[in-house]
């Protein structure tokens, strides 16, 4: 069920984990610390709500007031700016499975945390990841 | 039963005030005791306008909430906000007077804490188009919210305590305190230029920026805007002729609250998180402790006290109150402080043989109270959300930045208001 998932390092630059999203068109990444362990998954979703001002998160109406593009805020906000910046201030839980996980645990896993992609590990080695649209490839296909 | 009932109240203010717990379970707390032990009992708790929950305060608050619920979906504040910013060409000291004035008018209509949190998000967009620091424009606002907040009676949760607890009128506020708190802004508008010295440097390259925003976007629902314009002016109209109608406000609330909700036809997901049922509860538990006071005679000897501490005159009491008033708001909650303190000074008025200068320690009330939440950080919930909204706009104010100016605002608005209201009830009564 696992396949393979770009892995990304907390403190790697925030403009490249952006970027290999947007080319491999990934839901996700796997987020590692400094000894390589999995440490969170970084929705394609949270990268996009960086971009967004906060200001325009309290008050949505604003988006439409203001000229620019987002293009014209994706490399001011994330140049400088390290995947961990990214990262939500109090992580949720970190969607691991083994394995050899049925399906049903790994998609009890991805809707109980809300997360589009979740990462297959051998002890702390990550072996490879699911993503939402993965695991509904293998749940459609006759039996 | 006195001394129980001062203890579980002392034990809930210092509760409320450290906040070792939240303050919705630090009443509900107390009150649950009071309750238990038979200080007070569910006759005077809650079916008692002395000495229980004043459901007038109650439910004027939550028809005035759920008007802002429907009110804030119009985007009329952004509209104002982001054409006043426009006007002003970009000079971020005539940004700063602008929006502290539509702050401070809001205030005058809708609840503090909502105003701030119109005003603070278009704040921080025009902010970040001038390039310049966000913090004094934020700290600005949320004083003459608090200012504004007091000129009305459904301005500031302790004027609506006042008017229900003392008689007086939407009309009343409007004739009384209105006009100080134009005084007052007038006052705080001439000193922002030294308060905030500095501030207001901006490289020309960015108005255009500002000037580059398009307000009229802000409005997705005329239709929306003008059912809400009809419905406010009708329920202002209810407030201003309650003299004649003799229909309470928290009625004309309720009433406006549920035509606005019929006419616009949103759904209750849509306006009822503007119902801040915390709040609500939170006003009940402390009715129902500070009943308790009034119940056992504590209020009665305390009022008695003050007036001995006073002589009696009206003049040292309502100057007293004031002081008091401005100094403890800047530590405590007002809204816990105007429900204890609004039994004892009604207590006191009945002392006063003259009916204006009686009215006086009212007023002295209110205005110590509201203008006494600009001195500290936690004087005022207005002021703990700016902190917050700040802190994640990643320009964080500490509490000493905070009452620095603070301190500064409310030491020279309350020393506008001393005179006049020794001129209006004293001298020239």
């Amino acid at each position: 069920m696992a396949e393979e998932f770009p892995v990304v390092s907390a403190d790697a630059e925030a403009l490249e984990a952006a970027r290999l999203l947007a080319t491999q068109r990934l839901p996700g990444l796997i987020v590692t610390d400094e000894r390589g362990k999995p440490c969170a998954i970084l929705p394609a979703s949270q990268v996009v709500k960086f971009l967004v001002p906060g200001y325009v998160q309290d008050d949505p109406s604003l988006a439409r007031v203001v000229d620019e593009t987002l293009a014209d805020r994706v490399a001011d906000k994330l140049t400088g700016t390290t995947v961990r910046k990214l990262l939500p201030e109090r992580p949720p839980e970190l969607p691991v499975v083994k394995a050899d996980d049925t399906m049903l645990e790994v998609a009890a896993l991805m809707a109980r945390l809300r997360s589009p992609l979740v990462a297959v590990v051998d002890g702390d080695r990550i072996v490879g990841a699911i993503a939402a649209s993965r695991l509904l490839e293998l749940a459609m296909q006759p039996h | 039963m006195t001394v129980v009932a001062v203890l579980v109240f002392v034990a809930a203010y210092v509760l409320i005030a450290t906040e070792w717990v939240h303050r919705l379970l630090a009443v509900l707390g107390g009150a649950a005791i009071l309750l238990a032990l038979g200080v007070t009992d569910a006759e005077h708790a809650f079916y008692s306008h002395d000495t229980g929950i004043d459901w007038d305060v109650i439910f004027l608050l939550l028809g005035m909430m759920i008007i802002v619920g429907v009110l804030r979906r119009t985007g009329v504040f952004e509209y104002i906000a982001i054409w006043a910013a426009k006007r002003a060409k970009g000079s971020p000291l005539r940004v700063m007077v602008l929006l502290t004035v539509i702050t401070a008018v809001a205030s005058a209509f809708l609840d503090n804490v909502t105003t701030v949190l119109l005003v603070a998000p278009v704040t921080l967009l025009v902010c970040e188009r001038l390039d310049v620091n966000p913090v004094p424009f934020l700290l600005a606002e949320v004083f003459a919210s608090n200012i504004g907040g007091a000129s009305t009676l459904i301005g500031d949760p302790p004027n609506i305590i006042i008017a229900s607890r003392s008689g007086l009128s939407f009309n009343d506020f409007l004739l009384n305190m209105a006009p100080i708190i134009v005084i007052v802004m007038v006052v705080f508008i001439l000193i922002l230029p030294r308060l905030f010295k500095g501030s207001f440097e901006v490289d020309p390259t960015r108005v255009e920026r500002v000037l580059g925003l398009n307000e009229r976007e802000a409005i997705e629902d005329r239709g929306l805007l003008l059912k809400c314009a009809a419905v406010l002016l009708l329920v202002f109209a209810g407030f201003t002729t309650h003299t004649i109608t003799h229909i309470e406000p928290s009625v004309i609330a309720l009433l406006g609250a549920g035509l606005l909700v019929l006419l616009s036809r949103l759904e209750p997901r849509d306006y009822m998180p503007s119902v801040e049922w915390q709040t609500l509860l939170f006003f009940a538990g402390l009715f129902v402790m500070v009943g308790a006071l009034v119940k056992t005679g504590v209020i009665e000897r305390l009022a008695s006290w003050a007036a001995d501490a006073t002589g009696g005159a009206a003049l040292p009491a309502a100057m007293l109150i004031l002081v008091v008033s401005a100094v403890l708001s800047a530590v405590i909650d007002n809204i816990p402080y105007v429900a204890t303190m609004s039994p004892l000074v009604e207590t006191m008025t009945t002392q006063i043989p003259d009916q204006t200068q009686a009215e006086a320690l009212w007023w002295a009330l209110a205005l110590g109270a509201d203008l006494g939440g600009n001195a500290t950080a936690i004087g005022a919930s207005a002021n703990v959300v700016v902190l917050g909204i700040a802190m994640r706009a990643g320009s964080p104010i500490s509490f000493w930045e905070f009452t620095r100016k603070g301190l500064v605002v409310t030491a020279v608005t309350i020393a506008v208001v001393a005179p006049y209201l020794w001129l209006r009830y004293f001298v020239l009564a």
